[in-house]
């Protein structure tokens, strides 16, 4: 089927003598086939159970980073009788650790030798053994020492022996460390930091990813179900089939954002009750960024879906003609999530990846006002380009009834 | 909208389909007038699908025309036409009422219209019970309805139906045919393709048989029949082979006092019945007019 040149007429526009009522409903038709879909897929109940499964796991996964911020542990740590130096490390550990909020907390027991201190390790009454060896300190316990304990007690003790040894050169460790102090600055007063940053990005790669593979999947399904039962065939004769497109990316896309729009708002609930909490007013515009781009971005993917499904004849071909938009979108989720520098940069404006990368650029501060905007613009004209390619294709492949079709066949068939 | 009571006829001028080098329409004409049931038939691959789809414009024309009422019909025109895919089905998930009411809102019908248009179809056919059900939840037959019902919505100017009886038991079919009476009566041309010869004979009042893409008969089934090679069945008491000798009489089939024949002209008929009763006792001298489904034979063969 390589030769056909000419076009079918089922998708023309009516012609101008057309009656009132019905030329009306040719006008509106776009309008009937964008409910359907919104209604068909909001009342479906795996959807309606995947939405809730989401839900569910995005607050559970916010209640278990706050349960991990709020937990305390405490320690107990053997100090030799009578070590002052041993005993002020401890006490200093401990200041720290309360000033830092670390959710650690630190006792001391003493024991009387070495002896005593192993019996008090084997019998769990103290969890480390901090003492001075031959050759500078040594932390013992039963197994590994526990990190965050290992870090404060280093701290501890590196003080109490600089101060030690300070006092015998005849000085003070205040004295040798005047004007070394280094502290860190934001020009851009965000107070974003790179840990934040990170989890802000995963985030947003995971709801888009969510958003274009559920509702992507969605229509190029329904693509087809109307393609294999020919009901595309009663509907081409009743409205013009870019009525029919546009109604479908439209709906799936009103699906799709507003699927994302609950998540982020769990999401941003969530949060509100971890220590985050601090990062909302930035996180939400950056959320903002991101809902404009998806909605943008998705009217091209979905379109780009729709493709998919008409190539296939059959609901079965759908896994081999979707593959290569599945690709492009978890491509995208792992590119984006794991990018930074100059390639961030790159990808914040490239179609696709710029929905996601260009708000976590906006996140981190790193964008200048006007880069958000360029960006949505590159992003726009992709959508147009795909939407104007897509129905070509579309109206190509859907009258295709002879097995799977390729993108050049649809391109080049015109009924 | 208005019911039209007069109906304009669906003529297919000189329709030709090419994939690749396959010419699967080849300069198919015919008319399917209004008020009258036409019937399309042809083996599997003979173009019937193809011709019905390029008529209702789901399909690119390769040449030919299809005019409606006298004209080119437009897309306008095809919105008001009923259409029965083959291998068709609708939404699985999506209970019957909903369904056939968006497709009518599609074609134009506003919603409450089509919502009580809809329960009045479905309440003809005995579906009424079950319009809020799925429709995969539905028997064949059952589907079958419902498929006919979308064609039917919305007083259509013309029908086309591929395959609209295949798989419905004699009294569905019946059924089907009284609504589908009621739409010629109103003028609407009706043209369906079926397999079941027998039926297409008993309904139609034209009929069009299609064979590689090329129409090799149409018209009135009766005036077929009549044009149709006529056999004369002649029994005797003894045994007839002696037929075989006659001038202008070609002897198909002998089986001892039966022979079946046929005559080159009315004169060589007469000859023969004379040599019959002189020698032997006449016991039936009948013309046997072909069944449609000879003709079919025939002409497809």
């Amino acid at each position: 089927m390589s030769t056909l040149t000419t076009s079918t007429t089922g998708s023309t526009a009516p012609t101008p003598d057309a009656g009132p009522s019905r030329e009306n409903a040719t006008r509106n038709a776009w309008l009937i086939v964008m409910n359907r879909e919104i209604v068909v897929r909001a009342l479906n109940k795996t959807f309606l159970v995947g939405l809730l499964v989401s839900i569910v796991l995005i607050a559970a996964l916010a209640g278990f980073f706050a349960w991990q911020d709020s937990r305390t542990e405490s320690f107990d740590v053997a100090v030799p009788a009578g070590d002052t130096t041993a005993a002020a490390a401890v006490g200093s550990a401990v200041a720290v650790a309360e000033e830092q909020d670390a959710g650690v907390r630190i006792g001391t027991v003493e024991v009387a030798d070495d002896d005593a201190a192993r019996a008090a390790l084997a019998d769990g009454d103290a969890d480390a053994w901090l003492h001075e060896g031959d050759d500078g300190w040594v932390l013992a316990a039963r197994g590994e020492p526990d990190g965050a304990l290992t870090q404060l007690l280093a701290a501890g003790v590196e003080k109490e022996v600089l101060e030690r040894n300070a006092a015998a050169a005849g000085t003070s460790v205040t004295e040798l460390s005047a004007g070394s102090g280094l502290t860190t600055e934001r020009l851009d007063g965000s107070a974003i930091d790179s840990g934040t940053l990170f989890f802000a990005s995963f985030a947003l790669a995971l709801l888009f990813f969510l958003g274009a593979i559920g509702s992507g999947q969605m229509i190029a399904g329904s693509v087809v179900e109307e393609k294999q039962s020919r009901l595309v065939e009663i509907m081409a004769t009743a409205v013009p089939l870019r009525h029919l497109l546009v109604g479908k990316i439209l709906g799936s896309s009103v699906i799709a954002l507003g699927q994302n729009v609950i998540f982020a708002g769990v999401g941003l609930v969530a949060l509100s009750f971890t220590p985050m909490a601090g990062m909302l007013p930035a996180l939400s515009t950056s959320l903002v960024w991101f809902v404009l781009f998806f909605a943008v971005g998705f009217l091209g993917l979905a379109a780009l879906f729709a493709v998919s499904g008409a190539l296939a004849s059959r609901t079965e071909d759908l896994q081999h003609t979707t593959t290569p938009m599945m690709m492009a979108v978890m491509g995208t989720y792992f590119l984006t999530f794991s990018a930074s520098g100059t390639f961030e940069t790159v990808l914040s404006y490239v179609p696709i990846t710029n929905v996601v990368s260009m708000p976590v650029r906006v996140l981190s501060g790193e964008a200048v006002w006007w880069e958000p905007l360029v960006s949505l613009l590159v992003l726009a004209a992709f959508t147009w380009v795909a939407l104007l390619v897509c129905e070509r294709a579309y109206r190509g492949a859907l009258m295709q009834t002879g097995g799977r079709l390729s993108w050049r066949q649809a391109l080049r068939a015109e009924a | 909208m208005t019911t039209s009571t007069h109906g304009a006829d669906l003529d297919v001028r000189d329709l030709t389909r090419v994939f690749g080098d396959h010419r699967a329409v080849d300069g198919v004409t015919f008319t399917a007038p209004s008020g009258l049931l036409t019937g399309f038939v042809g083996g599997n691959g003979a173009g019937k699908t193809t011709t019905m789809r390029m008529i209702m414009g789901v399909l690119a024309i390769t040449g030919g025309e299809v005019r409606f009422g006298g004209d080119p019909v437009t897309a306008l025109d095809r919105r008001s036409f009923g259409y029965m895919p083959e291998e068709r089905g609708l939404y699985p998930k999506q209970p019957v009422l909903d369904q056939l009411v968006y497709l009518a809102r599609l074609r134009g019908i506003p919603q409450r219209a089509a919502r009580t248009e809809v329960l009045g179809h479905l309440e003809r056919l005995g579906l009424a019970d079950r319009s809020k059900d799925h429709v995969e939840k539905l028997s064949l037959g059952n589907q079958q309805r419902v498929q006919i019902i979308a064609a039917l919505m919305g007083s259509p100017r013309a029908l086309i139906l591929d395959e609209p009886f295949s798989g419905l038991d004699p009294a569905a079919v019946d059924g089907m045919v009284d609504l589908l009476r009621e739409h010629t009566a109103r003028g609407v041309p009706v043209l369906f393709s079926s397999h079941q010869l027998d039926l297409v004979e008993r309904l139609c009042e034209r009929l069009v048989i299609l064979k590689a893409g090329r129409v090799v008969a149409a018209g009135e089934p009766a005036r077929l029949q009549e044009t149709g090679r006529v056999r004369h069945r002649l029994v005797v008491s003894r045994d007839a082979g002696w037929v075989r000798g006659v001038p202008g009489v070609h002897a198909v089939d002998v089986d001892g006092p039966v022979a079946l024949v046929e005559l080159a002209d009315a004169a060589s008929g007469q000859r023969l019945l004379a040599a019959a009763v002189e020698r032997d006792v006449v016991h039936e001298f009948t013309p046997l007019r072909p069944t449609l489904a000879e003709i079919y034979r025939e002409v497809t063969a």
